[in-house]
């Protein structure tokens, strides 16, 4: 397939999954906060400083106060168009790769990112507030997991779909990594574990699996470890793993670039590193070394299929 | 109900459903029928039905007046445009012919110059076009076909004779609305069919596929076909799109592709791969930079090599833009008669040459009753409507006439077919044109899949997009 298309296959699966999670993030805390709005002990800039952190890709620690926090926080994280990892953003991104690739995606897959990207841009921060977040936030998610669900049973399982896989597997554990690093499991070990599981779908999924309420250390244990549920770092990672592995025809379990090299390290850390050890550092320390391989892992697969500087033979 | 019958007095142009004395022609009568047997808010919920549908498929084309490039639906209308048997039997033949004969013209101002040298046209029309190319002379194109694809735009007359308005060989669009069109009028108003026995249109594709394949460079057994676009900001960039999702080939951008050792590639995740055919939807300036716009970055470095080494077909042909150049069009009936020894079937509107003097005085001295065209624009850019135009207009284009005569023709001014048109919630009449396409592969064909606007401005007699122009779906009856 052409590198552009590669390319452009791998940041619409960033995109969509990105929109889904922001929008995730966004409606969990804006309920939480809700709670905390009368109370006066900064807990709820707290809780918007993490959201800023976590969806908002920024360590800007001025965080309004009197109850402005929750209007700002959420109109930079969802519409602000300056801002690239805004839901608004993300969409316009993944529908401009949606468009460039158009003639490689299917109609119907085509059309879900279309209908979402003409919903979104005729919505505006006051009236999306005034009806309360959940609905606008609720549409984003449905569509987008939409998305996922149509290019599954659309598309040809190929390469296209690989690339695709691999994008949105890669943001969906980085995303997860960064929520993780958002999060204080030391400090309020009950309310911050219940908010990471939210954050990462993960609540229910987490009760059936371990029958009692969470604990700071088996919540980060199970949105870290999990064998099977489809958020957890070991996961995602072996879903890029074996999207690449598909793509390249090489063995899983040994590799034919950089990136695959990447991910076996990814994959044996996750698969034998006792838990203890992994969080030796602390939570917040461990989770910022993944959001760095996650990254350093894009440029390894930005080198191996669609370099910006093309090759002239 | 919706009242069909149409809001004028039959004026003095043709309308297409209506005869003179305001009955419906037989062909159309029983799609008149069938509309009015539809109740009209459902009428209407239906037109919404399709709008969104349109909207949502991405079924839309760029204003280039807006730097944003602003993405509008083109304006669909749901009262078909009904061809005969025998009015299309006229068209198919008049276009193969007028096709072959412009072909002939351009392998002969690339080779011989056999029609230049007997002075059936003056020789400074030709080397003034800004699409003859010198670099395509004595160059050979596979099979000697030079226009794959053209759109010849067509018009009635007063008397309902089809015209000749213009050719276009260079990268005509509108076959998509085409096949998009029939798709949603059949979703959204299967009942009009019912009774009619209208040619499908969705072969297209791969019979344009046969003639890409066809004019592969020779040795080629697989040849490997890409559609190249300039990119998701051109206007017709949805149509690249269909066409090669249609055909089932790879759509490329410039950057796509690199040339070594003359031969073309595309760079794939798997390394480069070998390019036969190249489906451009590109013009000839935009191709490669060593030969064209040397300033420019867009484009393919060293295609026009491999292009001359034979390596690579490139469809239309560079240098066919000559074929199409407004102020060759009124030597097209002499072409046909030169290189096919035939007389034309379709006939041109009258044209002035504003570079003889003489014809140049009658241009200037009837501003006010004559279409002024610029010869290197297109999409209704760069024209006067004479009787429509402000004083100042038609001041500003004198100047400019004056200061470079090889750039303009005039027409009289034609009262072009109407056709009844939904706008609005009401039917009025709006004037209609109608692009048919022709493929050239072992030969000339006509499919019967033709484009119809309609220019949806009250009385406006311009129907291209940029200008507030529709379309129709376009039937042509099976004999």
């Amino acid at each position: 397939m052409l590198s552009r298309v590669a390319d452009s296959l791998y940041w619409l699966g960033r995109n969509v999954e990105r929109a889904e999670t922001v929008a995730r993030i966004l409606d969990v805390n804006y309920t939480r906060a809700t709670d905390l709005y009368s109370q006066r002990d900064g807990r709820s800039e707290a809780l918007w400083r993490s959201v800023m952190q976590c969806a908002g890709f920024t360590s800007q620690t001025k965080i309004p106060t009197n109850g402005k926090a929750a209007t700002d926080c959420f109109g930079f994280c969802a519409f602000d168009t300056d801002n690239p990892t805004s839901i608004i953003s993300s969409i316009r991104i993944a529908r401009t790769n949606a468009l460039s690739i158009r003639a490689e995606l299917t109609t119907e897959v085509w059309e879900v990112v279309n209908v979402l990207y003409l919903h979104v841009e005729e919505q505006d921060l006051r009236s999306v507030l005034r009806e309360g977040p959940s609905k606008f936030l609720r549409r984003v998610r449905d569509w987008m997991q939409a998305f996922a669900g149509i290019s599954d049973a659309t598309l040809t399982h190929g390469d296209s779909w690989n690339f695709l896989q691999v994008g949105r597997f890669i943001e969906r554990a980085y995303m997860t990594a960064r929520i993780l690093e958002a999060v204080d499991v030391e400090h309020e070990p009950w309310h911050e574990s219940q908010r990471l599981l939210e954050m990462c779908c993960a609540s229910v999924p987490f009760a059936q699996a371990s029958h009692h309420a969470p604990e700071a250390r088996d919540a980060v244990s199970y949105i870290t470890l999990s064998q099977s549920f489809p958020r957890s770092l070991r996961f995602c990672t072996r879903e890029v793993d074996a999207a690449m592995h598909r793509i390249s025809h090489a063995p899983i379990g040994t590799f034919a670039n950089d990136a695959e090299r990447r991910l076996g390290r990814m994959r044996a850390l996750f698969d034998f590193t006792p838990i203890d050890e992994m969080l030796e550092p602390g939570v917040t320390e461990f989770a910022r070394g993944l959001v760095a391989d996650f990254e350093e892992l894009s440029a390894d697969i930005q080198r191996a299929y669609f370099p910006r500087l093309l090759v002239t033979a | 109900m919706l009242d069909l019958q149409p809001h004028y007095a039959v004026a003095a142009h043709y309308d297409e459903l209506y005869d003179a004395a305001g009955a419906p022609r037989p062909h159309y009568a029983k799609v008149a029928a069938s509309l009015a047997r539809i109740d009209r808010d459902e009428i209407l919920a239906r037109v919404q039905a399709i709008n969104t549908a349109l909207l949502q498929r991405g079924v839309t084309f760029t204003v280039y007046a807006d730097s944003a490039g602003t993405e509008r639906v083109f304006p669909f209308d749901i009262i078909p445009r009904i061809i005969t048997p025998s009015e299309w039997s006229r068209i198919e033949r008049g276009i193969q012919q007028r096709v072959r004969a412009i072909n002939a013209f351009l392998y002969d101002v690339y080779h011989s110059e056999r029609i230049l040298r007997e002075g059936r046209i003056p020789r400074e029309m030709v080397y003034s076009s800004k699409n003859y190319n010198r670099e395509m002379i004595d160059v050979d194109v596979p099979r000697d076909v030079y226009i794959h694809v053209s759109g010849i735009d067509l018009i009635r007359d007063e008397q309902g004779e089809f015209l000749v308005l213009e050719d276009n060989c260079r990268t005509p669009s509108g076959i998509s609305y085409v096949l998009e069109n029939r798709d949603v009028l059949k979703r959204g108003f299967s009942d009009l069919f019912r009774n009619y026995a209208v040619c499908p249109v969705d072969d297209y594709p791969s019979r344009l596929l046969d003639v890409l394949r066809y004019v592969a460079p020779p040795g080629s057994a697989q040849p490997s076909v890409v559609v190249l676009t300039p990119g998701i900001y051109n206007s017709a960039y949805f149509e690249h799109t269909l066409l090669a999702r249609r055909m089932g080939i790879e759509l490329v951008e410039a950057r796509d592709l690199i040339v070594v050792d003359n031969s073309v590639f595309l760079k794939t995740t798997r390394g480069l791969e070998r390019v036969d055919v190249i489906y451009r939807r590109v013009d000839d300036d935009y191709l490669d930079p060593l030969y064209f716009m040397p300033d420019s970055s867009l484009g393919v470095t060293g295609l026009m090599d491999a292009y001359r080494a034979g390596n690579v077909t490139i469809a239309n042909a560079i240098g066919a833009g000559v074929g199409d150049d407004k102020a060759i069009y009124r030597f097209v009936p002499e072409m046909i008669r030169f290189y096919l020894d035939e007389e034309p079937l379709l006939r041109n509107v009258p044209t002035y040459d504003c570079t003889e003097p003489a014809q140049l005085q009658h241009v200037l001295a009837n501003l006010d009753k004559l279409v002024v065209k610029n010869t290197n624009a297109s999409g209704g850019y760069g024209m006067l409507m004479g009787p429509y135009a402000t004083v100042e207009e038609r001041e500003r284009f004198r100047e400019t006439v004056i200061a470079a005569p090889r750039d303009f023709i005039a027409q009289p001014v034609v009262q072009i077919s109407s056709s009844p048109t939904l706008v609005d919630g009401s039917m009025v009449a709006r004037r209609v044109d109608l692009r048919p396409f022709a493929l050239y592969g072992r030969s000339v064909e006509v499919p019967p899949a033709a484009l119809t606007r309609v220019a949806l401005r009250e009385g406006s007699l311009v129907v291209n997009s940029s200008q507030g122009g529709g379309s129709k779906d376009t039937w042509v009856l099976q004999s």
